[in-house]
């Protein structure tokens, strides 16, 4: 049932792609306003759960209900921010050019400037985005993705290949973002980034295996640390 | 230099061509296809051209020219009256005819001169010598009879004339064909480009609608090939001085729906590609096929049965009847010739959207 009370549900959803099973009967919810850290291995299917919540692959069983809404459904994705593992940018474009035209496609262009403050761009914003450093293109993809002032933040590994000192920058405004009432899902294999979410949902062959907060994972698997917690409760075989 | 090293790059090479399957089928199929298309063309027994032969002669000498005419291989000739020739000669039926007046066996015995009227057509250069060369041939036999006559035909053109050269025939189907080509493969890449570069997963991750990104590109793409059409008629009417005497606009109108078709066929395409090398192996198996059969090159009423069938499906051909008849034979919207190729334009240019809005959503997946 869909209740306001959640940001995304999903419901026994599966996905396969050939004889590869990417998602065997997942089953989440987000709350309204928290951060909900995906932690699994490569390949374990987080890309894929991400991709089944903006409608880019089409569950073969199971439901998606995002914001309220059965998905798929076009009006739904405005309200929703989704930044690729990829830098999926323009390159012949400069950073406030491609933060301004993610912003208009999802009908919102007032938020440029606080998109590339919030990533530290601002100065570099005339830039043209094929000559920005890695970093930097990971944060012009994530100015891009919250430019339209979402309420779900979709985030598919966002720090990969950020600095420390900017990671933990990032952090803090996700937190801040979150404190306002945006919900946010990354994912990440990276257990001190897991540790600072609300709570985790552990996935590994396409099930979700575990899912709680922190303690509550460190609790169940009966170790001191998350990473210890993950390794245990991740010992399944391969279905 | 290392022969290791030198055999490692091009082993690599060869391992990558293994995996790319669609490379491979168009590396080897795509030549086999051009030239088989390029071999039935010529060898394949199209038709000749269809010419009349008016007889008024009142002696005996018209009725053997004639009676060669109508054996030729070279073109298919029937006999008819001087206004049904005219009329079908108008219509683009035949593609010219030869009259032989009332003292045309009179005057080839009195003055030894032999002067018939050649009426030509003359809009595709093609015909008109094969026509040409036909009827001289047939006199070449009278020669041999009356002996020592000369041969001096009286050659008109409906279309165009002697002072045409043979940018003036082409001219006007490169017009469309530059603009065509250009505009499809700029769009197929840039469209792999979006895809390759992740932009299209964000895009279709937004409330973006399929047909409002077509219609972006679309829009986009058709207003750098407007410039380009501009660019190429300004260029090729007051630079190249290629013949026209059909309505610029008209041209123009032309010119710009087949660059519309081909942002979309470049759209609908790219579908089929992987990678920007993949779209530019399109062209051989896309564009030569079209540049062979739209009546650019061989007229296509000489091509073979079947050819003709393919070559009347291709929107490209009626691009190119329509610059034609516009550039060559000054058409305006009134011939029913002209509403039929921007009829099929038109056509192409909705179905080629339709198919490109149709087929996004399963691109990305």
């Amino acid at each position: 049932m869909a209740t306001l009370a959640y940001a995304v549900e999903v419901d026994a959803v599966s996905k396969r792609f050939g004889p590869i099973v990417a998602l065997d009967k997942a089953t989440l919810q987000i709350r309204r306003g928290e951060v909900y850290g995906l932690l699994g291995p490569n390949g374990a299917g987080k890309t894929t759960l991400i991709r089944s919540l903006v409608g880019l692959v089409a569950p073969e069983a199971g439901t998606v209900t995002v914001l309220g809404q059965r998905m798929p459904r076009l009006d739904v994705l405005a309200r929703v921010g989704y930044m690729t593992q990829q830098a999926a940018l323009y390159p012949d474009l400069s950073a406030e050019e491609n933060v301004h035209f993610f912003g208009a496609i999802n009908g919102r262009v007032d938020g440029v400037r606080d998109a590339l403050e919030f990533v530290d761009l601002w100065d570099r914003r005339k830039s043209v985005v094929g000559t920005l450093s890695g970093g930097m293109r990971t944060r012009c993809s994530l100015a891009c993705a919250l430019v339209h002032k979402p309420e779900l933040l979709l985030l598919d590994e966002p720090t990969v290949g950020v600095d420390p000192l900017l990671r933990i920058q990032l952090w803090d405004r996700f937190r801040k973002m979150a404190a306002g009432g945006t919900s946010i899902l990354i994912s990440s294999h990276v257990m001190d980034e897991a540790e600072r979410c609300d709570r985790l949902g552990l996935i590994r062959f396409g099930r979700l295996l575990a899912e709680g907060t922190v303690a509550e994972l460190k609790a169940k698997a009966g170790v001191e640390r998350l990473e210890d917690a993950f390794l245990k409760l991740s010992e399944v075989r391969e279905p | 230099m290392s022969a290791h090293r030198v055999r490692a790059i091009t082993r690599r090479l060869l391992q990558q061509f293994r995996r790319d399957r669609r490379t491979l089928v168009l590396l080897f199929g795509a030549p086999l296809v051009i030239l088989s298309l390029l071999g039935y063309l010529l060898r394949g027994g199209g038709d000749v051209p269809k010419m009349g032969v008016v007889n008024l002669d009142g002696g005996g000498l018209g009725s053997v020219v004639a009676a060669a005419l109508e054996s030729s291989k070279t073109v298919s000739a029937s006999a008819m009256s001087a206004a049904d020739a005219e009329a079908r000669l108008r219509s683009g039926d035949i593609a010219g005819y030869v009259l032989l007046p009332s003292d045309f066996s009179v005057k080839a015995q009195q003055s030894r001169l032999i002067a018939p009227e050649v009426h030509l057509e003359g809009s595709q250069p093609g015909l008109s010598q094969s026509i040409l060369q036909a009827v001289s041939e047939s006199f070449a036999a009278l020669a041999g009879q009356a002996g020592g006559v000369r041969f001096a035909p009286h050659v008109t053109f409906l279309y165009g004339g002697p002072n045409f050269d043979t940018l003036d025939y082409f001219g006007a189907a490169f017009i469309g064909l530059v603009v065509f080509f250009l505009v499809f493969v700029i769009t197929a890449v840039a469209f792999l480009r979006e895809r390759g570069q992740g932009t299209l997963e964000r895009l279709m991750a937004s409330p973006l609608r399929r047909a409002e990104i077509v219609l972006g590109y679309m829009l986009g793409f058709t207003v750098l090939a407007l410039v380009q059409s501009a660019e190429v008629l300004a260029f090729s009417l007051l630079v190249l001085h290629v013949h026209n005497v059909g309505n610029v606009a008209l041209i123009f109108v032309l010119e710009a729906l087949m660059a519309i078709a081909a942002v979309n066929l470049g759209i609908f395409l790219s579908m089929f590609a992987r990678t920007e090398f993949q779209a530019v192996q399109f062209i051989p198996l896309v564009i030569v096929p079209q540049m062979l059969l739209a009546g650019i090159i061989f007229p296509v009423s000489t091509e073979p049965g079947p050819l003709q069938a393919l070559s009347h499906v291709l929107p490209l051909t009626y691009a190119v009847e329509g610059l034609r008849n516009i550039m060559i034979k000054g058409a305006d919207l009134g011939w029913s010739s002209l509403q039929l190729d921007f009829g099929v334009v038109l056509g192409f240019c909705i179905l080629v959207i339709l198919a490109g809005a149709t087929t996004l959503r399963r691109r990305i997946a």
